[in-house]
This record gives C-alpha cells, sequence and structure tokens, in this order.
C-alpha cells in the first residue's frame, strides 16, 4: 500500500512506448495528444502538489531523454504542469475533479501551460509571431489532449479511480 | 531561527521545491550537448527502442502485403530505368577517368527502418533500427528516395535518433539548382523555409532547392523540395522562401543512411583561419 506513489513510474514505461509507437498514427501537422501529461494530471489529483511537481520533473527528464528534445525544455514544461495541476488536489474536491469534463478542462489549462513552455524553451525563437504559434499548437493541442483524456478518464472503472 | 526556518519551509515547501526543480533543469539545458548527455540519451532510447521496435514490427506486419505489391511494381519500373542508367554511369566514368576525378558517388547505404517517431510543432525525432553496430555514427545524413530525411543525433549500439529537417535546432546550408544562390534552410513556422534571403535573389517558385556543396553538416548533396512561395516580402531587407520538402515525414518508414560525416579536417583547417585573423 506504501508503495503506491511507485505506481506512476511504472505506468510511465507503457506510456511512452505508446506515445512513441501509436499516437503518431493519430498526429496531424505535428499535433497529437500528450499521454504523459494525462498520466501526471491525474496521479498529482490523487495525490499532492509536491508529488506532482516531483513527478512531473521526473517524468520531463525521461522524455528528454528518450524524445531526443533539448535536456530540460520537457523538464521544466512538466514540472510546471504537476505544479499547477496540484492546485486540484484538494481530498475533499477529488471525486468532482476526476469526472470526465473538469477533468478534461484540467487537462486543457494544464496542457496549454505546458506546451507554451515546451515551445518557449524548445524554440528560443521570439521573432515569431506568438499569438498564431499559441494558437495553432499550443490550443488544438491541448484541445486534442483533453478529448483524448476524456476517453482515458471514462475507461477507468470508478472503483479503480478513488481508491 | 530554525524555528523559523521550519515555519517556513512548512508554509512555502511547494513553491521552494518548485525553484530548486526549475533551477537543475536550466542548469541542464546548458548541458544538452555533452558527451555525457549524449551517452545517458543513447541508454535511454537504446532501451526503450528494443520495446518499440517489436511493437513497430507488429504493426508493420499488416502493411507489408501491400507494400510487396507496390514494391514489385516500381522494381519492374527501376529495372527500365536501370539500364539507361547504366548506359550513362558507363559514359561518366569515362568521362571521370579522362579529368582525373575521384569517385565521391560510392556510398554503402546503411538501410534502416523507422521504429518510432516523437513530434511537436517545433522538434520532431524518429528512431531507426540500426546503430553503432552497423557503422552509423553521430552527424550522419538520413535520406529516402525522395531526399534528405535528417541528421544523426544520438546513437546506440543498436538504435539510432534521426532529427528530422522539422526541427528547429537544425540549421541547414542549402542552394537552388537553377541559380546556385545559397541560403540557411530552417524549420519555423511550421513550414521548413529558407531564412535571411536578400531580396536580390532570383530564387522563384518551382525552383528545386538541395543541399549545398558549402554545407558543413551534410557533406553530400541531397535534394530537399521546390520553392514554394516567398514571405515577408513588405518589411526588412530579407525575404523568406517557403520550401516544400520532398519528403513527407508523416510517411517515412525506410530510411538510409549514409555512412558519411561532414570532414573533420576541412572544419579544423577553417578554425586554423580564423584563429589567424583573430
Amino acid at each position: 500500500m506504501k508503495y503506491t506513489f511507485l505506481i506512476p513510474f511504472l505506468l510511465l514505461i507503457p506510456v511512452l512506448i505508446l506515445q512513441m509507437t501509436v499516437i503518431p498514427f493519430l498526429s496531424f501537422n505535428g499535433i497529437s495528444p500528450d499521454l504523459i501529461l494525462i498520466l501526471l494530471v491525474f496521479y498529482t489529483i490523487r495525490n499532492n502538489q509536491m508529488y506532482g511537481t516531483i513527478i512531473g520533473f521526473i517524468f520531463g527528464g525521461i522524455c528528454d531523454l528518450a524524445f531526443g528534445t533539448i535536456l530540460g525544455s520537457t523538464m521544466i514544461a512538466k514540472t510546471l504542469s504537476g505544479f499547477i495541476a496540484g492546485y486540484f488536489s484538494s481530498e475533499n474536491k477529488i471525486d468532482s475533479y476526476l469526472t470526465p469534463i473538469n477533468f478534461s478542462l484540467i487537462i486543457f489549462l494544464v496542457g496549454i501551460i505546458d506546451n507554451s513552455i515546451f515551445s518557449f524553451f524548445s524554440s528560443f525563437n521570439l521573432s515569431e509571431n506568438f499569438i498564431s504559434s499559441l494558437l495553432t499548437n499550443t490550443i488544438i493541442s491541448s484541445i486534442y489532449t483533453s478529448f483524448i483524456s476524456i476517453l482515458v478518464i471514462t475507461s477507468i472503472p470508478k472503483r479503480r479511480l478513488f481508491e | 531561527m530554525s524555528k523559523f526556518l521550519h515555519h517556513f519551509w512548512q508554509n512555502f515547501k511547494e513553491y521552494l521545491i518548485l525553484i530548486f526543480l526549475i533551477i537543475i533543469s536550466l542548469y541542464l539545458i546548458t548541458l544538452d550537448s555533452s558527451p555525457k548527455t549524449q551517452k545517458i540519451r543513447a541508454i535511454v532510447f537504446g532501451s526503450l527502442s528494443i520495446i518499440n521496435s517489436v511493437i513497430s514490427d507488429v504493426i508493420e506486419f499488416e502493411n507489408v502485403k501491400a507494400e510487396n505489391e507496390r514494391l514489385r511494381a516500381t522494381n519492374a519500373d527501376l529495372m527500365l530505368q536501370l539500364s539507361k542508367l547504366r548506359k550513362d554511369a558507363l559514359l561518366i566514368d569515362e568521362l571521370k577517368n579522362s579529368l582525373n576525378l575521384k569517385d565521391t558517388s560510392k556510398f554503402q547505404l546503411i538501410s534502416s527502418r523507422v521504429i518510432s517517431r516523437f513530434s511537436n510543432s517545433s522538434q520532431e525525432t524518429v528512431t531507426i533500427n540500426s546503430g553503432r553496430k552497423s557503422g552509423v555514427e553521430i552527424g550522419m545524413p538520413v535520406i529516402n528516395g525522395k531526399g534528405l530525411v535528417g541528421i544523426i543525433f544520438s546513437v546506440s549500439d543498436d538504435f539510432a535518433v534521426v532529427k528530422t529537417l522539422r526541427n528547429n535546432t537544425l540549421n541547414l546550408t542549402v542552394k537552388s539548382e537553377r541559380t546556385g544562390e545559397h541560403g540557411v534552410l530552417k524549420w519555423k513556422s511550421n513550414s521548413l523555409r529558407i531564412i535571411n534571403v536578400p531580396k536580390t535573389y532570383q530564387i522563384k517558385k518551382g525552383d528545386r532547392i538541395v543541399v549545398s556543396e558549402l554545407s558543413s553538416i551534410v557533406p553530400i548533396v541531397v535534394p530537399i523540395g521546390v520553392a514554394n512561395s516567398l514571405e515577408n516580402i513588405e518589411t526588412g531587407i530579407f525575404n523568406e522562401i517557403v520550401v516544400l520538402p520532398f519528403v513527407d515525414f508523416n510517411k517515412v518508414e525506410y530510411v538510409f543512411v549514409v555512412p558519411v560525416v561532414s570532414s573533420k579536417q576541412i572544419r579544423d583547417l577553417e578554425l586554423n583561419l580564423l584563429k589567424k585573423f583573430k
């Protein structure tokens, strides 16, 4: 029971593999859902803000090494995502935050922050039109991830969702 | 004092941890291309790639039948082209011999399959199933039948990560085949662009863009795409040319690594020359 905090790390490996092998078939124009973000937000809501910040940091580091992105860029994005998601980790409201609609809205909000920070640190290009970049990549990508998160959260049995 | 610190930690521990982790991440950004990072990267993606490769094999199996049919037709077509090219090759060899030129076109291409892919709006990488054991090294160009796919970025024993052209950290010197004008190709605003092109350049829509022989990254001339449109015409003294790549990066499955890295000798000579002028 006390090792439950390790579950997200065990789940990270199959999720990473899914992200690299199956998700590319669902992507269009480089926009694809971020399963790692869904995993991070889910376990942050179930635990607490500090836990979310730390697993975000570790998940980000592993993603940077596995995907070949600039080391540290996903780390910062996921650390901040875990921190923001931590604001929704109240024990009294966990039932309401893990309903499909609320969960997808949290994913959308965290997704925007995650994508914006990642884009900023991975491209270092301020000369581009920031608003159009935000619209085309960040928001569409976050909507896509939040849509997938509805499918994920509804597929988890209620009994396991709150255990 | 200790009571104050304890109280401070209890109240602000989440923020303190966040700041600490962000500082570490920012520090790690500076270590991105260090050899130690490359080693760790190779171990991590190498281990993941073994599993990815198995899954990718299963997914691929479904497509093999249709692919075989298509390849048979292509084979017949290529056979006809080959007989024509053989004639031309003999003629070229003859001319080269008479001019005493070295043959630089014979590369033992390393064939590979894409087993996984990561893409977002600014960076795209693919993992291929050839690594150090097959002779793959960092910096080698990766091509397919249509043109340049990318550059080897990280290598483990059996796998390698390729930075595709759809990666904003890759800048490549290219030229227009028709006019011979050079420029720097970059992935920007979700398209491939030749940036900072002087307005006096004569590159037109439809011109073939190839890797320049001046490129310090890709030492061979490989096609990249065609010039599609001019952008940013009204402001500044430079244009940007949007290039439509020949390679469909979403559908790349089989690639070839060209076992050649840009000449260290040339680079050293150029650096020495720069030092002299300083």
